[in-house]
């Protein structure tokens, strides 16, 4: 290793226009996952708004039903196909090469391809608004017969689209998956060992095993389901000796696993941000690395506890509810890791820690509820009901997009080169800690009463708690706008930032801020320890004072 | 997790500790009772044994939620970095055996818990047998009851875009308006017309799918007179949330005399609110979204009143 | 997981940007285990079909003829071989042989789909006849498309052997299209035991 010529010197950064052109390098092509991801979550937001307009009255008096049930079915496709899955493929190409080392993704084409599916099948289920008919509106499961049904005959029908969007969402994630998986397993660092590879790239390759695993399953039942919809098959046509419950099979054999392809990262991120800011270690590094891939495994054999009601043999029951349950305790493993790592800590409440604290706080309670979802009896009354939309948004929005915003707070000096502010960081950290809990809260008791899900109009005796969900769900939605002022003014004007502002340990913040396009080039430093080795005084890296000594000299000159 | 990771193990702080426990405790009891308020009226005999279970999974996650925000305040109250310390805080990396602790005993918790609702579930047994059936010619079945049951009422229920109707064959009756004696067990053979529907009665905490081209048994006893909701809980298109019906749970006399006056009432047309929607929506100017028609309302001999109230 | 042990990529360090040459196959067999899923999906959504089903086959077929499909199958089982055969060929550097041998397997994957066509054209039941006729076109079809594909990729490789010293350092796209091959194989064997042998 050639110390002498490292770190190079940081090239002028490239102006706006690569944003929007086929860049092949991983750091651009996660900004553009994100900024797309969130353009869509404007979009999945707004149709938002307009479900909880409509619910705040018990009467069907906003929008004709029709055009409910397509809003609540393209909110939730756009919000999981279009944001979640975008926006952590985002943050995977941004952290994933920086942590291990790596100078870019193992196939730089095929993510830049990846990438651009994302827009066309975007634009495609956006489009489904404008065909004759309206968009799908059969919910985002998309249960045959009735996302069968197509009223007006058309070959080109809002369901239609949206098999397609969904077929093309699944090859990008599948293009993406197999890139990350092979740059983790091929391309780390010289002496990162997989027991030496941060909690972030564990998770992310235990997310990414799942979405190679379960998503073929969707593709394959959204395939006959096109083919019953369009080309006169009838695998799910009961009338055709089809059977409408093997959808539901193929739907949530990917479908759960898809909430841990979700919830993983998230985990990570929990896992990368505690130790930052509590400056301890994070408390059992191995045991919460392993629960990740326990948690897999799990995953792919507990999809039968949505179909509960379905019609399924008692024995089948009895045994997704018992591995329904077992995947608590890997969890339960992971939440009280952080736990520990937070105990006796100096604990630093910035922005990022006070979002994993409070999406911490909501994963507990979701994880509560989920365990309640897992028992057959109490599942049979809720499901269906909003107290599992309570439950699910409690995990997606509650823990899964706390914790993505505390990583974008956390690593946006790192990959914009400039700082947040911390103002509007806690003002909009506050008001989507108060808004989601005044949105989802009021769902279980709704949902415990028998409020079903999915409904445009309901009894006058659910009527409190839906004026308070939607008074929540506002709030939610102007708990955004400090969000984005703060990401645009910070990143066209903020600070700028030092190669390590938040004094973490770890490769990426081993690299000047932003870092350069081939990140370490051929100077790759040689791990020599384990992450998170706060207050051990270790160093990670060989000639890790030099590296730092540089980066700082840099910085002085800049 | 509060007392074993906290390094001197002084006396104030396992007594402090202890107190904290026992509150929690306390607490955990308390939303165990609170929690029969949020569930309707108990109007089945599954509903007690649901909402004993949810009770006891109440309590259960009230002492953990508890312990973890409890865990949480404590840190975020005397972990804090002073201002201006840049110091890290002591560099503890794990401890094995508190990771065997809190993987073993949120293990052996979960298997109680799982091993409590298997328990509830086999003495629900609200699943029945369940046949495949042509789509339009239903079979007629036996089903297999529990032996120490009285032969039951059988209810055909068939659900349709968008409406309920429900036939007493032994009466040569239909309604759209379920009537059920109190304290007799009942079957229902669920059927579906078209798509998927949800078979739901809130106060009889009961709730199965109804799947085209299959014939579901479910059984049940009805314990509380009074006048419920059944709801569609399967999302079943455009009318999906209009697809309610009433349940008139009475006494074993009422139900008897109820089915003999209905016997004698000619067919009417029964009740379908999609029905009476898609007539006004015809005449709009902007009627929204392309749908399916509704299916014309069953023929019945009583088609019910949906403005009664209901007991929630 | 092969190993906890550190890997150090030197040829990675010299090509920041440019092909990985030998992670290709890496990512070629991730992409195989998650296709193998779909054929996974279909094969269980078969027998689910088939063993609740009423009445499986459509009302005027007996069953499906077997004799030439298991013809066919052993043509298609045997290309394994020759595919093999030839891989052993380019590794002695025997281009020619390769070539000859790679040729051979690529008509007797072309024979396999004139063949499967054949049958599709001489069957009394089209893909809407209920679920049997759905899912054996699904199924033959979706198989078909992946020989299709393999044929389609020796063609490529073919074409890329008479480039000049092309193969000198060893060829992973040959390496990966032989695997392809044999998965499709593979695939073929649990089809037609699910379709013709279970009946």
């Amino acid at each position: 290793m050639t110390i002498a010529t490292f770190p190079p010197e940081p090239k002028p950064p490239a102006g706006w226009s690569r944003y929007f052109g086929f860049s092949t390098d991983a750091k651009v092509i996660g900004i553009q996952y994100i900024v797309t991801a969130f353009f869509f979550f404007l979009i999945g937001g707004l149709l938002a708004m307009v479900i909880r307009g409509e619910l705040i009255t018990p009467a069907s008096d906003l929008v004709d039903r029709s055009v409910y049930n397509g809003i609540y079915t393209m909110h939730g496709t756009i919000m999981l196909f279009l944001f979640i899955f975008p926006v952590l493929n985002g943050l995977n190409n941004l952290l994933i090469p920086t942590m291990i080392g790596a100078p870019d993704m193992a196939f730089p084409r095929l993510n830049t391809a990846a990438f651009w599916l994302v827009p066309v099948f975007g634009t495609l289920l956006i489009a489904s608004f404008f065909v004759p008919g309206g968009s799908a509106s059969a919910g985002w499961w998309s249960y045959p017969p009735v996302s069968l049904q197509n009223p007006l005959g058309h070959l080109i029908n809002g369901q239609f689209l949206w098999i397609l969007a969904v077929a093309l969402s699944g090859v990008s994630s599948i293009m993406g998956a197999v890139n990350f998986v092979t740059t983790i397993l091929r391309m780390r660092a010289p002496g990162l060992g997989f027991f030496r590879m941060p909690v972030f790239c564990w998770t992310a390759l235990a997310a990414q095993s799942l979405q190679l695993i379960g998503l073929p399953a969707l593709t394959g039942g959204a395939v006959m389901l096109l083919m019953d919809l369009s080309f006169g098959t009838s695998f799910y046509r009961p009338e055709g000796g089809g059977d409408p419950v093997l959808y539901q099979h193929f739907f949530w054999f990917y479908s759960h696993p898809a909430v841990y392809v979700i919830i993983l990262p998230v985990f990570g991120i929990f896992s990368e941000v505690f130790p930052v800011y509590s400056r301890k270690p994070l408390f059992g590094y191995v045991y919460v690395a392993v629960a990740s891939f326990i948690i897999v495994g799990l995953g792919l054999i507990v999809w039968v506890h949505h179909m509960f009601p379905s019609g399924v043999a008692q024995w089948m029951r009895d045994l997704f509810m018992a591995t329904t349950m077992l995947i608590a305790v890997p969890t339960g493993v992971k939440v009280f890791a952080w736990l520990g790592t937070l105990w006796g800590g100096k604990l630093r409440l910035t922005t990022p820690m006070l979002f994993c604290i409070g999406g911490l706080v909501n994963f507990v309670f979701a994880g509560i509820t989920g365990v309640m979802l897992a028992t057959v009896p109490v599942d049979i009354h809720v499901s269906n009901t909003y107290f599992v939309v309570g439950h699910f948004h409690y995990v997606i929005y509650g823990a899964a997009v706390m914790g993505v915003f505390a990583a974008i707070y956390h690593w946006f000096p790192k990959f914009t080169g400039r700082m947040p502010y911390e103002g509007l960081g806690k003002l909009h950290c506050l008001l989507t800690f108060v808004g989601a809990n005044l949105n989802f809260l009021p769902m279980h008791p709704l949902g415990l009463m028998g409020m079903p899900r999915r409904v445009s109009s309901y009894d006058p005796e659910f009527a409190f708690w839906n004026v308070i969900a939607s008074l929540g769900a506002f709030l939610l939605g102007v708990s955004i706008i400090p969000f984005l002022l703060n990401m645009l003014s910070s990143w066209i004007r903020g600070p700028r930032a030092t190669h390590n502002p938040w004094n973490a340990i770890g490769l990426e913040w081993l690299l000047p801020s932003p870092p350069p396009e081939d990140n370490f080039g051929e100077d790759v430093p040689v791990v020599i320890s384990r992450p998170y080795g706060y207050g051990s005084g270790e160093p990670l890296v060989e000639h890790q004072a030099e590296i730092e000594q540089r980066l700082r000299l840099q910085e002085v000159a800049a | 997790m509060t007392s074993s990771s906290k390094a001197p193990l002084n006396t104030t702080a396992v007594v402090g500790v202890s107190l904290w426990v026992g509150l929690l405790v306390l607490l955990s009891h308390w939303m165990a009772g609170q929690s029969q308020r949020w569930l309707p009226v108990q109007a089945s005999n599954a509903a007690p044994l649901v909402d004993g279970l949810f009770s006891f999974e109440t309590a259960l996650g009230t002492f953990v939620f508890g312990a973890v925000l409890s865990v949480l305040v404590w840190v975020l109250l005397f972990n804090r970095a002073e201002k201006y310390d840049d110091s890290d805080a002591m560099p503890i990396e794990g401890n094995t055996r508190l990771e065997v602790v809190w993987t073993a005993i949120p293990f052996v918790l979960v298997m109680a818990i799982a091993a409590y609702a298997m328990q509830v579930n086999h003495r629900l047994g609200v699943l029945g047998p369940m046949e495949h059936i042509h789509a339009h010619s239903p079979i007629e079945m036996q089903g297999g009851y529990a032996g120490d049951r009285l032969p039951p009422e059988q209810v055909e229920v068939i659900a349709r875009q968008w409406s309920w109707e429900f036939r007493y064959p032994g009466s040569n009756v239909a309604s759209t308006e379920l009537h059920l004696p109190v304290d007799q067990p009942v079957t229902f053979r669920l059927t579906s017309d078209d798509v998927l529907h949800g078979f739901y009665i809130p106060a009889f905490r009961l709730k199965q799918d109804v799947i085209p081209g299959r014939a579901i048994d479910v059984n049940l006893t009805p314990t509380r007179e009074g006048r419920y909701r059944l709801r569609d809980s399967q999302f079943s298109g455009t009318w999906f949330a209009a697809n309610q019906a009433d349940v008139v749970v009475q006494s074993l006399d009422d139900y008897h005399s109820w089915l003999k006056q209905a016997a004698a009432m000619p067919l009417q047309p029964g009740l379908s609110v999609a029905v009476q929607e898609y007539g006004e929506r015809l005449r709009r100017s902007n009627p929204g979204w392309a749908t399916v028609p509704p299916a014309p309302p069953p023929e019945v001999n009583v088609p019910g009143n949906p403005s009664l109230p209901h007991d929630g | 997981m092969s190993s906890s042990l550190p890997i150090n990529t030197p040829e990675v360090e010299g090509h920041p940007s440019g092909a990985h040459a030998n992670h290709n196959l890496t990512g070629f067999i991730i992409f195989l285990c998650s296709e193998s899923v779909i054929f996974l999906a279909f094969f269980s959504g078969y027998a689910i079909l088939k063993t609740s089903a009423l009445d499986w086959l459509p009302p005027g077929v007996e069953g499906l003829e077997w004799r030439t499909p298991l013809l066919n199958t052993v043509v298609l089982l045997s290309s394994s071989g020759t595919i093999m055969v030839a891989e052993h060929f380019k590794a002695r550097e025997k281009l020619w042989l390769f070539r000859g041998f790679w040729l051979l397997t690529m008509a007797m994957g072309s024979y396999f789909l004139v063949g499967q066509a054949l049958e599709w054209r001489g069957l009394a039941f089209g893909f809407s006849s209920g679920t049997f006729g759905g899912t054996f076109y699904l199924l033959t079809g979706f198989h078909g498309l992946h020989v299709a594909t393999g044929v389609l990729l020796m063609t490529i490789m073919l074409i890329k052997s008479f480039i000049p010293g092309n193969y000198a350092g060893g060829e992973q796209g040959v390496q990966a299209t032989s695997l392809f091959w044999h998965f499709v194989d593979v695939i073929w064997i649990i089809l037609f035991l699910l379709i013709y042998v279970w009946q």
